[in-house]
């Protein structure tokens, strides 16, 4: 016996750079994701052409169909004055998305840019930006959001424009602290040396790479405030019935806890619709 | 390197005083600037049934007729000694009415903090110690399960299964013992979510490092890693976390004493938003903001106490130094 | 510090080596078609060796090879979803099939472990003696205070100078030297029959490696220990190892005794990996060189870079420190000129300063005779157009979000030069010129291997037709395989276009097989200059000295240690 022995036989072995992968495909994404996209598009398309997916009325009920447990003919039983519970989480879901939609647009505007002038343009602009963050970080975000809905007047827009401020300080963090990882990669020194501007670095380098994660934050935030927003909009600070809001759906419903699917059916629709952001969010973050 | 721990202490305090008082002067700015006049609005509101006199009466009272610079200037200086004016809605001092409700506040809060910390240290140690398909297929699940369901929707099931199914407790006695865990239970879940993540996210950070390996190398078994190795420096970033944790059970509170009928903070947050009742407002806002900054001052000033490899420089936590090769060694290291 | 030396240090004999006499025949480690895979990835496929007992094996290999995965399975550390199957014997006994439970009492006592990189291989939370602890808990039956005594008598053993001290230490308070030396001391302190070193040296200095790598044999020889080497240097395998085994995708594609497969490799793979190690074929590129080489004689080359007197200071936690002191070299044009030096030595701050990145306290630097120092940005420029930079880690020198058809005319649309379909064409020409194809155009840096990732680099920095690239470690991400193609690219470009090169390196066999003129940098000063040869065959100061003699060199290093039972064991397997 030698003390070495060979066993395996001298073979070409395969090339695995052909194995290198493209940066995602359909084919690799796991079911779970592919069942939050397509939860979250049924949701998009509910609150852009909700008439679709219902005949039913969402404001004038039946009342002598009042509080029917869910059925073939209403998938989600009936309310106290005799609406389909369904039709009214359908025709709400436009009023909760779109004002998630403001939140998230303000957050990401305003909090983005302090974010990335603090972070690219440092000095003082960064001190007096930071301080602010911190002043926003101190307040709790839903008494935040509370002290400014009351301040602007109680209905849904003012409830989403309140959510936003209070998610400002997030965007603003995540963002600065991109900029600074990203301003000190070796890609943008190489682009200064190769005659980029401050302007034109920042703007096709460092943006383009700090966003990513800005973006994975957003749909977290989007999640989020559906969350903020339905509280609100269960403590009354939204728009009164006969809107429909989620939160306010189920702020109704928590006076009929006899008949459970009043809060159980638009809380489901709320947690799924949340839970699948999140898992979008998380899938974002790992094919990054 | 004492010196260098009281720079940073000091630095920390400087800070966190301008923080409390920049949070008062933004808090002020956001209600006295914004549109809605609380006077129009609440004052003269018929239901209210004020008098004209009993209206001029109160602006006096209150100093709404000065310019708004005094009107700061007077607010700040009287949040500066602990007095925050006088109720709009009820003529009461705020400290009055927020001293007779914080008690309750703090009972439910601290009871949801204990929970949230009972479940996130359960479900870590689920992630790690239960059989694979249990551990990683549901107990995994949890954190963003539970941050995507809305505070008060848990309140509700909790009342729905454990109040009528059950009997538990009475919706009526909202403060009986268990109400109040209830209560916790459901003010405690969302933010277990929070504590959990980051404790599972540094367990598999910490145990795919190559000292866990090395150390498994060495004949140590996954208990004694897993408590002599993993434990500290993946808890230790937590107590940040927990810190930072404090707004979002006041927050919580707010909700949950709603949907449990307590009377409390959020109770009181309720009632003068509804009623537009600034000072009250600016009270409890200044408050959340004092007790955020306390408690993270706290945190700030025990981490590098806790963690060896936080060397404090110059007043600030020293960051990892760039790849430049011009960095000199760390004052104090040994060189070989 | 030359006389902490681990040599230096007079060890106690192995008395605590067990039952020395009664030595059960048969090889101590026996690897049978083992296969490792992760899902549906295998990337170990049908490997066996043996491991003599007081033997050494290296297993060679780049990276991807599935060398460490190897060196994980016989210690039963696979990370998470690893696994593995077929044989591994240790000691005659099956070890893979064994519970968690049965195995681990091998782990440490039998079968200790050095890790590749010692700044991540002990908790940074706790002292290095409470884990130390950890090991010596191991020893049977010993008090407390004996087990400290043992911990502290290992850590002289193994040349760490004041035990007591590195004992209370966390790890982020010792260097890297100092660790590995921590770690090995840890791994021998139970005193294993086998050790299975990770890459104990790639990532040390390279002085620091010779004296971890001697620290390593003397042990073995001691205290009588097993060595399965994992390296990714052939050089060193050789110098260290009785047999090796070379692995290339996760198969073995040779195996033999040192000598044999060093001196007529068999395989077409381990001949080129003997090829591209540059310490190994000091005259590999003469051919390439020559012209650079006649430049300098006949006195063509004017002088293209020429830094005079710079100094530059740095300010580091309140304390002054001299990042660059006095320093003065001249690059002739259509030459490669060296900067050598081991890390803090000060060559990456000289090139910044050159490059106008850091402004220098006093001194000169001039390219193509125009003033680098105290210029605008604006006035950089016009410099700048001249002078390429190409980085050490093409994984973080190249916008991951830009496809290389953006990257690469950058500098074209920076500079405004020529039209769009000018620009193109220039991209296209540039790319070629270092034998990148069209199709990649469209990719984005994630898409490519390193290899093309710094050859991408390297036709950002060519695009804009410069008379000098300053080369910052180029090669040094990069396996040996793909360094050679790279500099292949490098040498052939400046055999063509009679670009002048400053090539920064701590890889002196590198340097000796593609540089011309020479600097030696030590603590922020050049200590020594002159032609290739001159340095390499006769260096005047002792620093050059210890540098060249820590080049691995192959072979040469066996003699200076001939191993005990090295004939002992040779007849053992011959009888076999």
């Amino acid at each position: 016996m030698s003390v070495v022995s060979l066993s395996s036989a001298v073979q070409a072995a395969p090339d695995r750079r052909s194995a290198l992968r493209p940066r995602w495909s359909p084919l690799q994404m796991s079911p779970t994701v592919a069942l939050a996209l397509a939860i979250v598009t049924l949701v998009i398309a509910w609150s852009l052409a909700p008439h679709l997916f219902t005949s039913q009325d969402p404001v004038n009920g039946v009342p002598a169909h009042k509080l029917l447990g869910p059925s073939t003919a209403h998938w989600f039983g009936t309310d106290h004055l005799g609406r389909d519970v369904y039709a009214r989480v359908v025709y709400g879901a436009a009023s909760s998305v779109t004002s998630a939609l403001i939140a998230v647009v303000i957050g990401v505007a305003v909090g983005g840019l302090m974010g990335l002038l603090a972070g690219f343009l440092g000095g003082w602009v960064d001190t007096v930006l930071a301080r602010l963050v911190d002043i926003l970080l101190a307040i709790p975000r839903f008494l935040l959001a509370v002290i400014v809905v009351t301040a602007l007047g109680f209905d849904t827009v003012n409830t989403a424009i309140a959510t936003g401020v209070s998610a400002v300080a997030v965007f603003a963090r995540v963002m600065r602290a991109e900029v600074i990882k990203t301003r000190q990669a070796t890609f943008v020194e190489a682009s200064f040396l190769q005659g980029g501007s401050r302007w034109y670095v920042l703007w096709r380098h460092v943006l383009p790479n700090a966003s990513r994660s800005v973006l994975t934050l957003a749909v977290l935030q989007f999640g989020l405030s559906i969350l903020v927003i339905a509280s609100l909009a269960f403590l009354g600070y939204g728009d009164p019935p006969p809107a429909s809001d989620w939160g306010l759906l189920i702020a109704t419903g928590k006076d009929y806890l006899r008949w459970p699917w009043l809060v159980y059916a638009p809380a489901f629709v709320t947690i799924a619709t949340v839970l699948s952001l999140n898992r979008i969010s998380r899938w974002l973050r790992e094919t990054d | 390197m004492r010196n260098a721990y009281l720079r940073y202490a000091g630095i920390r305090l400087v800070q966190a005083v301008v923080v409390v008082l920049l949070a008062y002067l933004f808090t002020f700015v956001v209600v006295s600037i914004l549109p809605g006049d609380p006077v129009t609005n609440v004052l003269r509101d018929p239901q209210n049934g004020f008098t004209e006199e009993q209206i001029k009466t109160i602006i006096a009272a209150q100093g709404l007729d000065q310019p708004i610079s005094v009107q700061l200037w007077t607010s700040l200086s009287g949040f500066l000694v602990g007095d925050f004016g006088v109720s709009m809605r009820s003529t009461r001092p705020v400290t009055t009415l927020i001293a007779e409700v914080l008690p309750s506040t703090l009972i439910l809060a601290s009871a949801g903090l204990a929970v949230a910390l009972l479940l996130a240290a359960a479900i870590a140690y689920g992630t790690q110690f239960l059989p694979k398909r249990l551990g990683q297929g549901i107990v995994r699940a949890f954190p963003s399960l539970f941050l995507s369901v809305p505070g008060f929707v848990i309140g509700l099931v909790l009342i729905h299964a454990f109040g009528f199914q059950l009997g538990l407790f009475r919706v009526i006695e909202p403060d009986s013992a268990w109400a109040t865990v209830f209560a916790a239970v459901a003010l405690g879940i969302p933010i277990s979510a929070q504590i959990a993540e980051v404790l599972i996210a540094n367990l598999d950070h910490e145990s795919g490092q190559e000292y866990a390996a090395v150390a498994r190398s060495r004949g140590l078994g996954r208990v004694r890693l897993f408590a002599k190795h993993l434990l500290k420096p993946s808890s230790l970033p937590v107590v940040t976390v927990i810190a930072l944790t404090v707004g979002e059970l006041l927050g919580g509170s707010l909700i949950t004493e709603t949907v449990f009928g307590r009377t409390g903070i959020g109770s009181l947050v309720q009632r003068s938003a509804a009623a537009q009742d600034l000072p009250v407002l600016q009270a409890v806002v200044s408050l959340a903001a004092v007790v955020f900054v306390l408690v993270n001052l706290i945190a700030d000033l025990f981490y590098p106490l806790l963690d060896p490899r936080l060397k404090l420089v110059g007043g600030t936590e020293r960051r990892p130094t760039s790849a430049n090769e011009s960095a000199a060694p760390a004052p104090g290291s040994v060189t070989g | 510090m030359a006389a902490r030396d681990g040599l230096s240090v007079t060890l106690p004999p192995a008395e605590a080596s067990p039952e020395p006499t009664t030595r059960p025949s048969g090889p101590l480690l026996r690897v049978d078609g083992l296969s490792v895979s992760y899902g549906p990835n295998e990337v170990v496929t049908d490997v066996g060796f043996a491991l003599g007992r007081g033997e050494s094996l290296a297993l060679i290999g780049e990276s991807g090879s599935g060398k460490s995965t190897i060196a994980r399975s016989v210690l039963r550390l696979l990370p998470r979803g690893g696994h593995a199957t077929g044989r591994i014997e240790f000691d005659g006994q099956e070890v893979l099939g064994l519970s968690e439970r049965r195995f681990r009492p091998l782990r440490g006592r039998a079968i200790g472990f050095v890790p590749q990189d010692p700044g991540n291989a002990l908790n940074p939370v706790r002292t290095i003696g409470a884990q130390a602890e950890e090991s010596a808990a191991l020893l049977d039956g010993t008090d407390q205070a004996l087990r400290t005594g043992r911990i502290l008598e290992t850590f002289a053993q193994v040349g760490l100078d004041d035990p007591r001290r590195v004992y209370d230490a966390y790890p982020h308070q010792l260097s890297g030297g100092m660790l590995q030396r921590v770690l090995i001391g840890l791994a021998v302190l139970p005193r294993p029959a086998l050790l299975v070193a990770d890459e104990p040296t790639s990532a040390l200095d390279v002085t620091i490696q010779k004296r971890i790598l001697d620290l390593l044999s003397r042990l073995r020889q001691d205290l009588d220990i097993s060595l399965l080497l994992i390296t990714h240097d052939l050089a060193i395998a050789a110098e260290r190892a009785d047999a090796l085994v070379v692995l290339k995708d996760g198969l073995v594609q040779e195996a033999g005794r040192t000598a044999a497969v060093f001196a007529s490799p068999a395989s077409a793979y381990a001949r080129k990996l003997h090829a591209d190690v540059p310490a190994l074929n000091p005259d590999r590129y003469a051919g390439l060189r020559a012209a650079g080489f006649r430049r300098l004689e006949t006195g063509a080359a004017v002088p293209k870079i020429e830094v005079s007197a710079v100094t530059k200071t740095f300010t580091v936690d309140g304390m002054a420190l001299t990042a660059v002191d006095d320093v003065s070299f001249t690059v002739r044009a259509g030459t490669t000129h060296a900067l050598v030096g081991e890390s803090g030595s000060g060559k990456t701050t000289t090139i910044r300063l050159l490059l106008g990145l850091d402004q220098p306290d006093t001194g000169d630097i001039r390219v193509a005779g125009e003033q680098v120092t105290g210029r605008s940005h604006e006035a950089l420029r016009t410099v700048r157009r001249h002078l390429q930079l190409i980085y050490q880690n093409p994984f973080t020198s190249l916008d991951p979000t830009w496809k290389v058809e953006g990257l690469v005319r950058e500098p074209l649309d920076r500079f405004r030069i020529g039209t769009r379909d000018e620009r193109a064409v220039r991209v296209r020409e540039a790319l070629a010129d270092v034998g990148l194809g069209e199709h990649l155009l469209a990719r984005r840096p994630d898409a490519l291997s390193g290899g093309q990732r710094q050859r991408v680099a390297i036709a950002r920095a060519l695009v804009l037709k410069p008379d000098v690239i300053v080369l910052d470690e180029p090669t040094s991400a990069l396996d040996v395989s793909v360094q050679a193609d790279i500099v292949e690219v490098l040498l052939t470009l400046q055999a063509d276009l009679g670009l002048t090169y400053l090539f920064v390196s701590h890889d002196l066999a590198l340097v000796r097989q593609l540089a011309h003129t020479v600097s030696v940098m030590h603590r922020g000063r050049i200590v020594e200059h002159g032609s290739v040869s001159d340095i390499f065959d006769n260096p005047r100061q002792a620093y050059t000295a210890s540098l060249l003699a820590a080049v691995p060199s192959g072979i040469a290093e066996r003699a200076r240690w001939p191993h005990p039972r090295f004939e002992a064991v040779r007849n053992e397997a011959c009888v076999a």
